[in-house]
């Protein structure tokens, strides 16, 4: 019992040490930053006719056991028009044994309040996304980018005030039962949640714009959140991420997922990601 | 705003020989380099834009045009548009040569007509800087400062 108060008071002290670097680094963010978020989306758009290719790897440590989960999700992104952006994805994972692609996702986002100032923006965009997916259900997370098949809808706002981005977004997700008959298992009524992010940004390099080959270094902070409608459980996850943005045109972020808090059953909450993109502008 | 429609109502075109030289543009919404790439790839595009010399630290392209070429303003406000971005300045240099401006008369050079707005009765001689009031030309608080009523396409209200 001794143990267990030593453990659980240990457990505490490290939270706090955490919530606090974090709160240390979110005042840290004073000025200059970015919106290209890396775990969600802005509610700017992609340039019109332009077209983004990204990788995306995921090497999550799957709890309880001494596996790690990779995920890899190739994307493609077109910028439609001014104001809508539709992306595809398809979803492998190593997480059946063998490396498999196990489904795919469509995404649309269309930006509907454009306020522009100069250096600044207040900018609100919603989106929807329709994801299929073939691999068992393993965890009671509802989770779109590569488990669950399903759609989500929801609202993006993004203020950029002065250099200093961030961003929220606030959607619904319905996960249904996945293909290759795996049923959704823990109840129709728990099949429903609502997510809710907050992201900041910070540009760290250059100080000062001359040209487009300089390297762009980002620091940012993302929180992601789920609340289920159905059963109450919920998750708290942080990501920071450092990003590299090359010739104005190429981007690497390199980031790491931890769960802070969670009450829901989730097979590999914690772990680090890779993601790859360039764009080429005006090819249509 | 009934003198504006007098005004518009009265206008009378002159065509003349002037041309187009250059125009300077601030984009608005913006704070990275990623994004001002986007805008000065999209107006690289437009076939009648020779260059696009991009101030990557305040924003602004300063865009030159090909010989002979038609210059069209609302093609670059919705190639700025197309890349995610809002103008919230629009200068064009016009070289004119001799044109007599009255108070009831508009210019129309190409296929632009010009609006002078606030104006005395004076004569152009070479380049003058013209200021472009229509909505998406300038910021949205600037052009509910003046509320002007709508022109149709290729109509510009101006100041020098």
């Amino acid at each position: 019992m001794l143990l267990f108060n030593q453990l659980q008071y240990s457990n505490i002290m490290s939270f706090r040490k955490m919530k606090f670097s974090i709160a240390f680094f979110l005042i840290s963010l004073s000025c200059h930053s970015q919106e290209l978020f890396s775990l969600t989306e802005p509610a700017s758009n992609r340039p019109a006719g332009s077209i983004g290719f990204r990788i995306d790897n995921s090497i999550m440590d799957e709890i309880n056991s001494t596996r790690i989960n990779y995920h890899l999700i190739p994307e493609i992104m077109v910028g439609v028009s001014k104001k809508i952006t539709i992306a595809a994805n398809v979803f492998f994972s190593n997480r059946a044994e063998v490396f498999r692609k196990e489904g795919g996702c469509i995404y649309a986002k269309y930006r509907f309040l454009t306020n522009d100032g100069v250096q600044k923006h207040f900018r609100m965009a919603a989106y929807g996304r329709i994801s299929f997916n073939n691999s068992d259900i393993h965890q009671e997370e509802i989770d779109l980018y590569g488990h669950n098949t399903g759609l989500e809808m929801g609202i993006i706002a993004t203020k950029l005030a002065r250099k200093v981005a961030i961003s929220s977004q606030l959607s619904f997700v319905k996960a249904n039962d996945n293909g290759n008959n795996n049923k959704f298992i823990y109840g129709s009524v728990n099949s429903e949640a609502v997510n809710y992010t907050v992201s900041i940004g910070k540009l760290m390099l250059p100080k000062e714009y001359r040209a487009y080959r300089q390297t762009n270094i980002n620091c940012m902070v993302e929180i992601l959140n789920q609340v289920n409608t159905g059963s109450g459980k919920y998750y708290m996850d942080v990501a920071p991420v450092v990003q590299m943005i090359f010739n104005s045109q190429s981007r690497v972020d390199i980031g790491y997922r931890k769960e802070l808090s969670s009450n829901m059953i989730r097979t590999a909450p914690n772990g680090f990601f890779i993601r790859l993109e360039h764009t080429f502008f005006n090819v249509f | 705003m009934k003198t504006i429609f007098l005004f518009i109502a009265t206008a009378f075109s002159v065509a003349l020989n002037a041309q187009v030289t250059k125009v300077n543009l601030k984009a608005s919404g913006l704070t990275c380099s990623m994004c001002s790439n986007a805008i000065n790839k999209a107006l690289k595009t437009l076939d009648f834009i020779e260059s696009v010399v991009a101030d990557i630290k305040t924003y602004t392209f300063e865009i030159s045009f090909k010989a002979n070429s038609t210059v069209d303003f609302d093609k670059i406000k919705s190639k700025v548009e197309g890349a995610g971005f809002s103008i919230s300045g629009f200068t064009a240099f016009i070289n004119f040569k001799k044109v007599q401006l009255k108070h009831d008369e508009s210019v129309t050079i190409d296929n632009k007509t010009l609006l002078f707005v606030n104006i005395h009765e004076q004569v152009l001689d070479g380049i003058k800087e013209i200021k472009i009031l229509n909505k998406g030309f300038i910021s949205p608080k600037e052009y509910r400062k003046n509320n002007y009523p709508y022109s149709s396409p290729g109509t510009y209200y101006v100041i020098i």
